[in-house]
């Protein structure tokens, strides 16, 4: 009888129940609240239901040795974790999002590209913030690249920068994605006049096969040979568009930006949710690290709009362009791009600059794979 | 293969945080870096412009502009933004049996197999 309850007690010790803390109550809420916005609000469905669900899963207490914790060397959330930190995920991501990015926009109308760059100031804003209030030049880095509202290049950056903060990172930079429309809005209204937002750009003009072909082998050259640091994810991006573009590849980019695409963000998202374990994320620096990564959104946004602005200074009349679309400089695509759709409708409804919005869009996930990659190569 | 992972990411880490001191020490600030990222950010897409910009006067500087396309016998086409917006409104909002329907539709009515106006005249047809 004795054995029995022995064993009974034994295993009890063993339960979740037993090894509760208040801090994996409060990360499995968070969890839960993100599953709940996802499904609720529709905001960024695909990534906050896997990293909520990966929250609750990372925050069932347990008794270290059994070789199941997402740091446990071998356990098997440990080598699905690999992915993402020796950064192998993100670059399969950016070959899905290359073979399902159409740069028409982009090509087009090449001068709203600088859009994208002036974006990324948000970057370096927060990186000198970060700086002091007392990370270190890498923890700066990585935290700053979430102003680039890249996930994939969050994850990359700090994965080599700061890998004992990725956790933080990745789930700042995908909720404040999520929270796109929110961020961005106020911001937007906030620094263009009624008269600005009216202003309707010029139709682009059609964008030939050959162009489209043409785009991802010199914009791959160009980038990589000047941040040669950023070849992964530049290479994997433009790779992934030349395989949509090059009309051989049908069946190889559909994988890439089916299957692939989507097994890598499950992988990513789980993990990375899994990756916030209580002890390891409930702490000052993690509530640093989200303030900062809102103020660089809020940087990013500002820059993008501002130099929008900036540059009407320079144009004609008839080739002015919205402030509105200068959001869509930092690279959620393509959240960023609807929230310049939505708000220029809202004062005209006939007014459609998404795929104006577009070109400083996918400018600003080349602008951040570049960021990124400067950052590497002075940091990494 | 895990222990010899383990050891890579031991040498990066270290390498890491020597470039990380040698760079808080030169540039405590961050000002250097903010200065130099944001320029080579602005280099890279001005040249990535200018390359586009020449590529695209060279390979298809004739392409007709939808614009003028649009107004022709007073009929509404949708502008190249219009159809963008429509297609990314359908992508967001719609399933696939949405789509399936509205093809069906669009066949039948370009087909001419779908009458929005009946004639209403009775025919019977003998056996």
């Amino acid at each position: 009888m004795n054995t029995v309850i022995d064993s009974l007690q034994q295993f009890l010790q063993y339960t979740g129940f037993a090894n509760m803390t208040w801090q994996h109550i409060v990360m499995i809420c968070i969890g839960i609240a993100f599953i709940t916005v996802a499904i609720k609000k529709d905001w960024e469905p695909l990534l906050l239901v896997p990293i909520g669900f990966g929250m609750i899963i990372g925050n069932i207490p347990f008794t270290e040795g059994l070789q199941i914790g997402i740091y446990e060397e071998g356990s098997v959330m440990n080598i699905l974790y690999s992915g993402v930190r020796y950064g192998w995920y993100p670059p399969l991501i950016f070959l899905g999002i290359g073979a399902m990015t159409d740069f028409s926009a982009l090509i087009s109308q090449p001068r709203l590209m600088l859009i994208g760059a002036a974006a990324q100031v948000g970057i370096f804003g927060a990186y000198v913030i970060a700086l002091h209030l007392g990370f270190t030049p890498a923890e700066s880095g990585a935290i700053g690249i979430i102003g680039g509202a890249d996930g994939p290049t969050a994850i990359f950056l700090s994965s080599k920068l700061a890998p004992e903060l990725m956790g933080a990172i990745a789930v700042s930079a995908y909720s404040y994605m999520a929270l796109v429309p929110v961020i961005q809005r106020p911001i937007m209204l906030m620094l263009t006049t009624k008269k600005e937002r009216l202003i309707r750009m010029k139709p682009a003009r059609q964008v030939s096969q050959k162009e489209k072909i043409i785009f991802p082998i010199v914009g791959f050259i160009l980038t990589a040979m000047i941040v040669p640091s950023g070849m992964p994810l530049l290479g994997m991006l433009f790779f992934g568009n030349l395989l949509k573009e090059s009309g051989v590849t049908k069946r190889l980019a559909e994988t890439a930006r089916g299957p692939l695409i989507d097994v890598v963000t499950i992988l990513i998202g789980v993990t990375v949710g899994c990756s916030t374990q209580a002890n390891v994320f409930l702490s000052g620096t993690s509530v640093k690290i989200f303030l900062l990564g809102l103020l660089s959104f809020v940087i990013a946004t500002t820059c993008g709009v501002l130099f929008a602005k900036f540059m009407n200074l320079f144009c004609k009349e008839e080739n002015k362009i919205n402030p509105l679309i200068g959001n869509a400089g930092v690279s959620a695509v393509p959240d960023s791009a609807r929230v310049s759709q939505n708000v220029g409708r809202e004062f005209d409804k006939n007014n459609h600059l998404l795929m104006h919005a577009m070109a400083p869009n996918v400018a600003g996930v080349i602008g951040s794979a570049v960021a990124a990659g400067i950052l590497l190569s002075f940091l990494g | 293969m895990n222990g010899f992972m383990l050891s890579v990411n031991m040498l990066q880490a270290g390498h890491v945080l020597r470039k990380s001191a040698e760079m808080a020490e030169k540039d405590p600030h961050g000002v250097i870096i903010t200065v130099v990222s944001v320029a080579v950010v602005f280099a890279v897409l001005l040249i990535l412009y200018f390359a586009y910009s020449l590529i695209g006067k060279s390979v298809n500087g004739k392409m007709p502009k939808f614009g003028r396309q649009s107004s022709a016998a007073g009929v509404h086409k949708p502008s190249a933004e219009e159809a963008a917006a429509i297609a990314l409104a359908l992508d967001s909002e719609l399933n696939g049996e949405t789509y399936a329907a509205i093809g069906a539709a669009l066949h039948n009515y370009f087909n001419d197999t779908v009458h929005d106006q009946e004639s209403y005249i009775i025919t019977i047809r003998r056996k």
